[in-house]
């Protein structure tokens, strides 16, 4: 058996993985270059899904631009919607009446409940457990339910305006969303018992794709990815917006219990142990929602004073953060976002180095981009 | 690996799947726990402030331009004509809801409320045209043409009332110069 | 099925004319189109099944459309794989890519001839039938191998090679599991076996309950068998969410539905293997079969080797709605480094134990006991 290498030649396969592939989560493009089942370089492909969605902001007005907030980050509409508007009143320095602020609390939060469900149940359907992702749609649709009462629509809200919100919350809604975070709240139990803390799921997570906490930050990661590697940063309590100030909850951070810290197994755990603690939110800010108006006056013609502002908020793929520049015309000379996903995406090509094709489907899935939010 | 740790990776293994399979075996065995709903049979009731279809009521609509203006897909056409009493005519008003993102925006905008969103989500066409929803069903031009008539045949009453009233000036002198000044009346042509 | 034309023969004398050939082609065209009806039927509800099986456990419904409550179904999916246009990828290997699909359904198909449906009910009872079980499985490696490379598409190379190396190592733990019978039983012929597991009550003269080593190969048996048909946590080959679809990706039409078909053969050769090995084959709890009229022994008897089977095929369905799946290099360690020495400790086991007690398992020598 002591042939020389060169009797048998052995060659690296280049294979494309996506734009359209189960497991991308989206028109994602991976170009693997792997030996046999052993990825030597994934080099991610973006750009399929690209809308322009910057210049379009340049050519509509500050209002006109909120549907467009919602095909940001299509699974987390509501935080992108909120995102927004905090920026343009930063910008225009709006005062918001505080009913509005903790009704668009109790929407983002609910949608970071339903942003993250998404992102479990996708994942366990990635590591090949099918029924969890069909749990979690169950209860992504009670969080549909509720929007679709509170604003009319299931998938993009546009539920935030310019100085509030735009219809108060309506009567019954708040006991509905009590109702549904109790129903919801032992549901999580009930995940991690299925498949949280599988001896498969935990082996397939484990160890993999490990990012430091000093990679996390030298790359950018923000969100769930950053607090995934220990890194106590959540702009809701750091950098403290809206209500926020007022709600008492803990920030998750990857605690590297199944394995390294910065694995795939902890990103996943934070996501899993947020939606707990938005759970926690959401009950203290209905409880504490004060009567008022939900929206500022604010002129038809909305021209904010020339100047420039950067807004970021914490969204469920990470920090979301709107540059503007106004030069005080009705629309806004320049709008840049920042997404979480894109971000995260930067950091694919360095973690996904030695593992195996399958990983890379656990990579992509644990990284919890969203196609939308990279392409823009 | 001792022999320790690798006779509890088995029982660890074989307790993760037993409690999984416990969960899905209760939702196997209970019958009450289907969401589905079988659609075509069962629709589920929207909510009050569904954004379906948008519909507007041209009796109330004031051709204000309004919703046009904040569309941020532009898929709201509207034509309207100065008529003779001064009020603006609808000739024609179209959405393409074939390219609306059902946002809502131009049902809050709208002053005289007659741009509403209705309850229906359900459409299916093999033509784009299908898409463009008319709510002024008589064709653009002949409106404009009857309006353009009225607006002349006003136009001509007034002149006739201020050739009346010159007449009468003639005849006696009065202060009074504000004479028949007939309603601006739009160029059909003019009009995309 | 020599015994069965000779008995044959005697029973009805206006056969004794005929030559012995004709009528032993007869018997055994007859029996395989039997086998064959019974593996499309099972192939088809089992996928019906299946459906249900899920939407049950996924608080959803599954189908309901064609035919009361959706039973229907499976014929409407087989009517529509028929139809459907037969793709061959330009640059696939146009030979093999057709030979493929047959080589993994008679893999599947050939191991239904040995297996012991009831008293009498067996199309050849073959002196070696383990044997024979693992050998003819291993064709479908070949086939699947083949469709993998056929197509010329990365994804299904991959998924070949992936079921390749799993069928091949899955294949040790696979047949040291089912040695304990052969031990028991002193015969590798499945009726044997079967036979073997007669005593006490119809239920406590199963292997499952002979020693604790036994009881432990059942679950190792099951557990690889899982692996060998490329079931949920091992189903890597196709892994859906990876590969796309795996070695059958670029199949269509009735090509596809070889496959579909040889998947669920494989699902109730695997099971039917477990109950003949483990659960007392079809013995009836609390009857003796073979005491019965041989009309009513064999239905009876078939009727309680199909229910076993069937349940374990359920549980099959119920572990893949359960299980992710995992990684290639954690299913070769599953294989060699869990499964593999614990079938062996237990293959040991199992010999010392018959060597000391002399054969007898626990409820034999508790029943001694007691006299």
């Amino acid at each position: 058996m002591n042939r020389p290498a060169e009797a048998l030649p052995t060659q690296e396969m280049l294979i494309n993985m996506g734009p359209q592939h189960p497991s991308t989560h989206g028109v994602l493009r991976v170009l693997l270059r792997t030996d046999g089942e052993v990825v030597v370089n994934a080099r991610p492909d973006v750009g399929y899904l690209h809308r322009a969605l910057e210049k379009i902001g340049e050519r509509v007005t500050y209002a006109q631009f909120m549907p467009f907030t919602d095909r940001l980050d299509y699974l987390a509409s509501m935080n992108c919607n909120c995102a927004y508007a905090w920026s343009v009143e930063k910008l225009a320095g709006i005062e918001v009446p505080e009913r509005a602020e903790y009704i668009r609390v109790i929407v983002c939060e609910l949608n970071r409940i339903s942003s993250h469900l998404i992102s479990f149940g996708s994942f366990t359907a990635d590591m090949g457990a099918f029924t969890p992702f069909l749990y979690s749609i169950r209860e992504r649709e009670r969080v549909n339910d509720l929007f679709e009462m509170v604003c009319g629509n299931r998938l993009t809200y546009n539920y935030a305006r310019i100085g509030g919100v735009s219809a108060d919350a309506p009567p019954g809604f708040l006991e509905k969303t009590k109702e549904f975070l109790d129903y919801f709240e032992p549901k999580i139990d009930e995940y991690n018992n299925l498949i949280s803390y599988n001896k498969i799921f935990v082996h397939r997570l484990a160890n993999v794709a490990v990012v430091t906490a000093d990679e996390a930050v030298a790359y950018g990661l923000t969100g769930p990815n950053l607090r995934g590697s220990g890194v106590a940063f959540d702009l809701r309590r750091d950098e403290p917006y809206s209500v926020y100030p007022k709600l008492d909850f803990k920030v998750c951070v990857g605690t590297g219990e199944r394995g390294r810290l910065g694995d795939c197994f902890d990103r996943y755990m934070v996501r899993i142990n947020e939606m707990r603690e938005s759970v926690k939110i959401l009950r203290q800010a209905i409880a504490q929602i004060p009567d008022g108006p939900v929206l500022a006056k604010v002129p038809r013609l909305f021209k904010p004073p020339a100047g420039e502002v950067y807004f970021r908020s914490e969204c469920p793929r990470g920090e979301t953060g709107f540059y503007l520049v106004s030069d005080g015309t009705a629309n806004p000379s320049r709008l840049k976002i920042r997404t979480g996903s894109f971000v995260s995406m930067n950091i694919f090509e360095k973690v996904t180095v030695g593992l195996m094709i399958a990983d890379i489907v656990a990579v992509i899935g644990s990284l919890d981009i969203i196609l939308p939010e990279i392409d823009r | 690996m001792g022999l320790k740790q690798y006779i509890a990776d088995i029982v660890e293994a074989v307790v993760t799947t037993a409690k999984g399979m416990k969960i899905t075996a209760r939702y196997g065995v209970d019958a009450g726990e289907e969401v589905t709903q079988q659609y075509p049979e069962v629709r589920r009731e929207p909510s009050e402030r569904f954004r379906g279809f948008l519909h507007n009521d041209i009796k109330v609509c004031t051709s204000c331009t309004m919703c046009v203006k904040v569309c941020p897909v532009d898929c709201i056409s509207l034509e309207a004509v100065r008529g003779a009493d001064k009020k603006m005519v609808l000739a024609s008003y179209d959405i393409n809801i074939g390219r609306c993102m059902y946002c809502g925006l131009c049902v809050e905008i709208c002053p005289a409320k007659s741009l509403k969103h209705t309850r229906g989500y359900e459409k299916a066409s093999v033509d784009r045209g299908e898409l463009i929803l008319h709510f002024v069903h008589e064709d653009a031009s002949e409106i404009k043409a009857r309006v353009a008539k009225q607006v002349a045949e006003a136009a001509a009453k007034a002149a006739e009332a201020a050739k009346a009233a010159e007449a009468a000036k003639a005849a006696a002198p009065a202060p009074n110069p504000a004479a028949g000044n007939p309603a601006p009346k739009e160029d059909p042509e003019k009009k995309g | 099925m020599e015994s069965f034309v000779h008995s044959l023969v005697k029973a009805v004398p206006v056969l004794s004319g005929v030559p012995m050939w004709t009528l032993t082609l007869t018997a055994m065209i007859l029996s395989a189109a039997v086998l064959l009806v019974f593996a499309l039927t099972f192939g088809g509800v089992g996928s019906y099944v299946l459906r249900k099986v899920a939407g049950d456990i996924q608080a959803r419904i599954g189908p309901n459309r064609v035919g009361p409550n959706g039973i229907l179904q499976f014929l409407a999916d087989g009517v529509k794989l028929v139809l459907k246009e037969d793709i061959i990828p330009a640059k696939a290997d146009r030979f093999l890519f057709a030979l493929a699909p047959y080589f993994v359904f008679v893999g599947s198909f050939a191991a239904f001839v040995v297996l012991p449906f009831g008293v009498g009910l067996i199309a050849s009872d073959l002196n070696i039938g383990v044997y024979y079980v693992m050998a003819v499985t291993s064709l479908v490696v070949v086939g699947v191998l083949l469709a993998g490379w056929a197509s010329n598409n990365k994804w299904a190379l991959l998924g070949g090679m992936r079921a390749a190396a799993q069928i091949v190592s899955y294949e040790i733990p696979v047949g040291m599991a089912l040695m304990p019978a052969v031990l028991i039983a002193g015969s590798l012929s499945l009726q044997d076996i079967v036979r073997s597991q007669g005593g006490l009550l119809g239920v406590f003269g199963w292997n499952l309950f002979h020693n604790p080593f036994t009881f432990f190969s059942f679950f190792l048996y099951f557990t690889a068998a899982q692996a060998e048909t490329n079931q949920t946590p091992f189903d890597l080959p196709e892994a859906e969410s990876e590969l796309v679809s795996g070695y059958n990706v670029e199949y269509s039409g009735i090509r596809f539905g070889f496959f579909f078909l040889a998947e669920f053969g494989d699902m109730f050769v695997v099971a039917a293997l477990a109950t003949a090995c483990f659960l007392g084959g079809w013995h009836i709890p609390f009857l003796h079969a073979e005491a019965l009229p041989a009309f009513w022994g064999n239905l009876l008897s078939l009727g309680a080797f199909l229910a076993k089977a069937f349940a374990l095929v359920l549980v099959m369905m119920w572990i893949r709605w359960t299980l992710p799946r995992l990684r290639v290099d954690q299913l070769m360690r599953m294989a060699w480094k869990y499964l593999v020495p614990l079938t062996f400790v237990n293959l040991l086991g199992v010999s010392l134990w018959l060597l000391i007690f002399k054969g007898k398992g626990i409820p034999q020598m508790i029943a001694s006991l007691f006299g």
